[in-house]
């Protein structure tokens, strides 16, 4: 096996402004303090102006691709991009989605098309494993609605290789000192609420 | 081709013409009613000549980049246009040249490069029949008068055939050669008049894919076309050694080697393979005669042809037909070169596009989500004022390019940074009537807007220019340009005062405030009526760089009966309930639904009046 395919892969999709590129800054930032090698790209341009969002960080013993098609884990922060982000994920892969957050876009505003909301049943078909769970929610609890992403951070945690040291080194790396704290209860949250989900199932 | 019998057609007389003179003439046949440039020799005769000429109109523009804009919106109205400047302008010509090249024309679009090599009046020296192959668009390569004459009319034939501009490259001793040219009759056209096509002529990402793999398709049908063509010619010789050229070399290696074979390329790109490969079955040793770069020797060398090429003809300067026949007196006796195996390169096999690890053929379709204006974003208001006009509305490039995108829809093209003064002015001029007018941001008129203003106004172009000044280039993230004077350290320099900088040029001028709604669309209305050429700079910062104070709309529902006004601004904010409409929490507050709703079912509240309430 070449170091390459030893790459693991996140994908993180949403909605422009959902501060996309700055949770995939806390993954890549997370896997420096853990002593690996990382990549990552993301598009931006007109996807700015609220548009579909994917910004790609791999880490391992050396990564060489910048960028991969076949995720270990997608991150959604909308319910809608989850659904978009479906293909993106390797066999056996994971989705960790916000799937209460829900951001219709111009044509669903228009009532020209449905929203749709059937990831939990798309997702089942495929044999993806889905962790869904309602971040704005938990965001709120740990007293600051924009540290979703945190949340959502904390659920995926349990699959990626990071200690609780890494994951403090890439929050303080990306979002404002004064939030640190805010966004560390919100990770934790998020882990909860998963382990717990895990243990009901 | 071209000899010195034959000259039977009626009762046409040769006239001795430059190959400048037999372009203007030409084009003037072919139906072409715009010529314009930018003077360089050895380009200038040919607008100059135009001029004179009944049936077309004639302009010198600013620069080339200015040309070649003006150029497209010309054809986009439906009439031939033949763009000419020198070598070094279509340098100054890149971005729209590729761009067009994309988005296409409408009615024949021909850009004239006259190369000069040897530098008798350049700075340097370039061969741009490479930007021919660079931006994937037919190149014809004329070797006197006569042909530059005739090549002319199938320039245009070609460019309304395969949708694509036309390069036409003479080169000095081309366009300043005096030759024979026998006139012929004046082409009849159909009317092309102008058809909106977003999808074509809005170059926002996900429409210049699509036309990029066009462009690629095309490729290959112009090149089965020039396979075919009777502007490439096998010419038999008596000897066994065969030449491969085109343009003015053609003439020097036919006289230096009069018994040789000849392939003439006067369609030279995209390269005839076939015809080459038929070419190398007549003779055992072939040479290719060219000015300057080895461009047709190393696309023939790429087949595996072997091929006497840039090691005995020189690749810079000018040749003559002395200069050929001492280059190439040794290969005419040497032992022919071993000959390997060819590779035509064959249509494209691409791998099968791999099945996704997941099974998705059975995903629903989604509800795309393209980006769109913010909610409160001041072009807003311009746009669904601009659509009342149905005008023609030229774009351009920056966050209000998302203004062509439904539900507006209200911008024709966005072709290049700066293209949609240049485009508004070619469109109306060609038409002779204020059709379109043009759109464009504070940082795209400093980028390059200025000169194509200026350029409008020299040559007195009808149109209105609507700069919409939101003080940042808010686009790529808010950074600083000559109006605002900001420096990337966020220091601060001179800010150049837009409306200012217009009246300098003797334009008249207008500013406005989008969120005054009524005037915002009466003063469009009164500009889009008058005369001549006007701007209106509309001022309002972008929401990102200045939010604007915050107040709120309320719904009367009552008074909503779900018409639509306010849903077609196309504001994120604002969505359709099942007999009224809601406002969501992103509404910033800007008042334009309110505006335009006009069975007052939305009012605006203040920050002080709900203090108060
Ligand atoms: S960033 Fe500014 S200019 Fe761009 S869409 Fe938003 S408000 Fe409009
Ligand atoms: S006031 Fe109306 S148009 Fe302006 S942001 Fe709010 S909903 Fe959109």
């Amino acid at each position: 096996m070449s170091t390459a395919e030893q790459a693991f892969t996140v994908s993180l999709v949403g909605v422009g402004g959902q501060g996309i590129l700055r949770a995939a800054a806390i993954i890549a930032h997370a896997a420096v303090a853990a002593g690996l090698d990382v990549k990552s790209s993301e598009i931006k341009g007109m996807s700015q102006r609220g548009g579909s969002v994917l910004s790609t960080v791999r880490f391992g013993q050396r990564v060489l691709s910048p960028r991969s098609d076949h995720a270990d884990l997608v991150i959604a922060t909308e319910l809608l991009e989850g659904l978009r982000g479906l293909p993106l994920l390797a066999a056996g892969g994971t989705m960790v989605c916000a799937a209460s957050t829900r951001i219709q876009p111009g044509a669903v505003l228009r009532r020209e098309q449905e929203y749709p909301t059937e990831l939990a049943e798309q997702a089942a078909a495929r044999g993806v494993r889905l962790i869904a769970l309602d971040a704005e929610a938990l965001a709120r609890q740990a007293g600051n609605p924009r540290t979703a992403n945190s949340v959502l951070l904390g659920a995926a945690s349990a699959l990626l290789p990071f200690c609780d040291d890494d994951w403090q080194a890439g929050l303080a790396k990306s979002v404002p000192p004064k939030t640190l704290e805010t966004n560390l209860l919100a990770l934790r949250l998020g882990r909860e609420a998963t382990t717990s989900q895990e243990a009901r199932q | 081709m071209t000899g010195w019998v034959g000259y039977t057609h009626g009762a046409m007389q040769p006239q001795l013409m430059s190959g400048n003179e037999a372009i203007a003439h030409g084009a003037v046949r072919a139906g072409a009613g715009f010529a314009c440039g930018y003077p360089g020799t050895p380009s200038t005769e040919i607008v100059e000549t135009a001029a004179k000429l009944s049936g077309i109109h004639a302009q010198w523009c600013v620069n080339e980049k200015v040309a070649v804009e003006t150029g497209v919106g010309a054809a986009l109205a439906g009439v031939r246009t033949l763009v000419t400047m020198k070598h070094v302008g279509l340098n100054v010509a890149m971005d729209p040249f590729m761009a067009v090249s994309l988005a296409g024309v409408n009615a024949g679009l021909v850009i004239l490069s006259a190369d000069d090599p040897g530098m008798h009046s350049s700075q340097n020296e370039q061969d741009n029949r490479n930007l021919a192959r660079f931006a994937k668009i037919p190149l014809l390569e004329p070797s006197d008068s006569q042909e530059a004459y005739d090549f002319i009319a199938a320039a245009f034939e070609l460019s309304e055939e395969f949708d694509t501009p036309v390069l036409l490259r003479t080169t000095t001793r081309v366009s300043h050669g005096r030759g024979l040219v026998v006139p012929g009759e004046p082409v009849e056209l159909q009317p092309r008049p102008y058809t909106r096509d977003i999808s074509k002529y809005v170059m926002v990402p996900a429409n210049a894919s699509k036309r990029n793999h066009r462009a690629l398709q095309r490729l290959e049908e112009l090149r089965a076309r020039a396979e075919v063509s009777p502007l490439n010619v096998i010419e038999p010789g008596t000897i066994d050694f065969g030449i491969i050229t085109s343009g003015v070399a053609y003439e020097y290696a036919k006289e230096a080697f009069p018994d040789a074979w000849f392939l003439k390329l006067g369609f030279s790109n995209p390269l005839p393979y076939q015809k080459v490969l038929e070419f190398y079955g007549k003779v055992s040793r072939v040479a290719v005669v060219e000015e300057l770069d080895p461009f047709l020797e190393e696309q023939i060398r790429a087949l595996g042809l072997p091929v006497y090429g840039k090691e005995y003809i020189p690749a810079e300067g000018e040749l003559d037909q002395d200069a050929v026949r001492r280059a190439l007196e040794p290969c005419l006796t040497a032992e022919p070169p071993a000959r390997g195996p060819v590779t035509i390169p064959g249509p494209q096999q691409l791998a099968p596009a791999p099945a996704p690890a997941l099974d998705v053929k059975d995903l629903p379709i989604l509800p795309v989500r393209p980006p769109v204006l913010c909610p409160g974003c001041p072009h807003r208001a311009v746009f669904s004022t601009l659509r009342k006009r149905r005008m023609v509305t030229m774009g351009d490039i920056g966050c209000y390019t998302l203004g062509a995108l439904a539900p507006l829809l209200a911008l024709d093209t966005s072709l290049c940074m700066g293209a949609s003064i240049g485009m508004m002015a070619g469109f109306n001029k060609a038409l002779g009537k204020k059709a379109a007018v043009g759109v464009i941001g504070d940082s795209t008129f400093f980028h390059s807007g200025i000169t194509a203003l200026l350029d409008a106004r020299y040559n007195e172009a009808e149109g209105v220019v609507v700069i919409l000044d939101n003080r940042t280039t808010a686009m790529t993230g808010q950074q600083g340009h000559p109006g605002t004077g900001v420096h990337p350290d966020n220091t601060d320099g001179p800010a150049i005062d837009i409306v200012r900088l217009c009246l300098g040029l003797g334009v008249r001028v207008q500013t406005t405030d989008p969120a005054d709604y009524k005037s915002l669309e009466k003063l469009v209305r009164e500009e889009v009526k008058a005369p001549g050429l006007s701007v209106i700079v509309v001022q309002s910062p972008c929401i990102l760089y200045l939010p604007p104070e915050k107040r709120t709309v309320e719904v009367v529902d009552d008074n909503c009966n779900l018409c639509g006004l306010c849903l077609a601004i196309g504001c994120p904010a604002i969505a359709p309930l099942d007999d009224t409409v809601s406002i969501l929490d992103n509404c910033i507050g800007c008042g334009l639904c309110a505006d335009v709703c006009n069975r007052d079912a939305l009012i605006m509240h203040g920050l002080n009046e709900m203090a108060g309430v």
